[in-house]
């Protein structure tokens, strides 16, 4: 048996640097729709916090819909049923990836800064008002910034789970990391070692990744 | 000139504030003292809106707060500082940074002219050689003596003072209690809430005494230290003095 892994290994060989590069699009993927998500988030959160009840409940009814569906669902949808139902034609699978990725982050994400805004102290904002400084700046200049540092630990799970479950794209014929190892498995029609080389790649990512992460909180921790 | 007329705030079922009338002149010192929970604070919040009062009216230089659009208020409140017991810098931003934002955020200032301003304030409260530095690495005296500085980088006509020493260590009341006097000295009009008597009876024009939501006393600290009228505020001396 270990002999046919290592036969197996020799086989895909050539395939194995095409296979490793799709880690770019896999991260291509993430850092889009984190983007996509902290900016949507942002929007929904303050939605959530206002006083405004149209937008509180719009913003409440949309975390709702896009936490409580299966995401590869949502993909699906996104690539294959709007399109024929609007008649667009073909899509482009890795746009369609990082709007609906970006989209589906956005809700989760709101419910990291909503929780990181109502966190920051109360005074704060009484001490902007007492300023004469009006809602906006405050929450930008003021509110924002602290907000923000306290959850970038929660932001950053966030990103990996993004790198991670970018996988299922391999579902709408985007060629990410995932894909690719099919597609080599499909050709020598050998599975487990393209397999296990996205595998490994997948966690040497995701270890890089934490390790950053942990270095960002400690220096954001030492201007305290 | 601030007037606060027939002042009611209640909270759900909490009626902390029952039909409080107070005018400040310019240029006048009002202390405030009281037990805890009288609504001293809640009173002092009601006079910058930053607690929205149930009932009554006030006005600042005949404008009517309690009248005005939110827009409006916000314009109106650079005209008062406020200083607060838990002095509420910006923790992410520097000592100089606390200084400028408002000025240059809120008056327009060039970021020039706020940081002049800026030294000059941080000058005259005795802490220069921190303008680099972050709250977080200052004493408590020292935020509070940066957070009266800020207020006052807005220029403002007012300044309210919410028990600005009650949170400080007492080795640290006499620095910022020394900063308060000498702007009181400079003709500033301030309402203070406190617990510190001889900081009151030094500094005040007026001292007015509050107990369960309402105005009880209300005169020169002369008269009122010697000789209180009602009971409840010679209760109160006899128990901290």
């Amino acid at each position: 048996m270990l002999n046919d892994l290592i036969g197996g290994f020799k086989t895909i060989a050539p395939s194995i640097p095409y296979i490793i590069n799709g880690i770019w699009v896999s991260l291509g993927i993430a850092l889009g729709a984190s983007i996509l998500g902290f900016v949507g988030g942002i929007l929904l959160s303050l939605c959530k916090i206002g006083n405004i009840k149209v937008l509180n409940g719009l913003a409440r009814a949309y975390t709702s819909v896009f936490r409580g569906t299966p995401l590869i669902l949502q993909l699906a949808i996104a690539y294959f049923g709007i399109p024929q139902l609007f008649q667009m034609g073909d899509v482009n699978p890795f746009t369609c990836a990082v709007l609906t990725f970006g989209l589906n982050s956005a809700a989760y994400m709101s419910e990291i800064i909503r929780s990181g805004i109502n966190a920051v102290d109360k005074g704060q904002f009484e001490a902007s008002e007492a300023l004469g400084i009006s809602y906006w700046p405050a929450m930008k200049d003021i509110i924002l910034p602290q907000a923000i540092k306290n959850i970038l630990p929660a932001m950053m799970n966030e990103f990996i789970t993004l790198t991670k479950d970018s996988a299922i794209v391999s579902t709408i014929s985007v060629t990410d990391m995932m894909r690719r190892s099919q597609i080599v498995a499909a050709q020598y029609y050998l599975y487990f070692p393209p397999m296990l080389v996205s595998l490994v790649m997948y966690y040497v990512i995701v270890l890089i990744l934490t390790y950053f992460g942990g270095r960002l909180e400690r220096r954001m921790r030492r201007s305290d | 000139m601030i007037k606060a007329e027939h002042i009611f705030k209640n909270f759900g079922e909490l009626h902390v504030l029952k039909d409080v009338s107070l005018e400040i002149r310019k240029g006048e010192v009002v202390v405030i003292i009281g037990p805890s929970g009288s609504g001293k604070s809640t009173f002092l919040r009601c006079i910058n809106l930053l607690e929205k009062p149930t009932g009554g009216r006030v006005e600042i230089d005949d404008q009517e707060m309690t009248a005005l659009r939110p827009k409006q208020v916000v314009k109106v409140r650079e005209k008062v500082g406020m200083v607060f017991q838990h002095f509420y810098l910006f923790p992410h931003k520097t000592v100089l940074e606390n200084l400028i934002y408002a000025p240059m955020k809120v008056k327009g200032l060039s970021r020039e002219k706020a940081e002049e301003r800026a030294k000059e304030l941080l000058e005259k409260v005795g802490l220069s050689e921190k303008a680099g530095q972050y709250p977080s690495k200052l004493s408590g005296g020292q935020q509070q003596r940066v957070a009266i500085a800020r207020a006052l980088a807005m220029e403002p006509d007012y300044m309210l003072f919410d028990e600005p020493t009650s949170a400080l260590d007492p080795e640290m009341v006499k620095e910022v209690l020394e900063v308060i006097q000498s702007l009181a000295d400079t003709g500033m009009t301030m309402i203070i809430v406190t617990h510190e008597m001889g900081f009151a009876k030094m500094v005040a024009d007026k001292v007015v005494f509050m107990d369960d939501g309402q105005i009880l006393e209300s005169a020169s600290p002369d008269q009122f230290f010697s000789a209180p009228k009602t009971d409840r505020a010679k209760d109160f001396l006899e128990k901290i003095l």
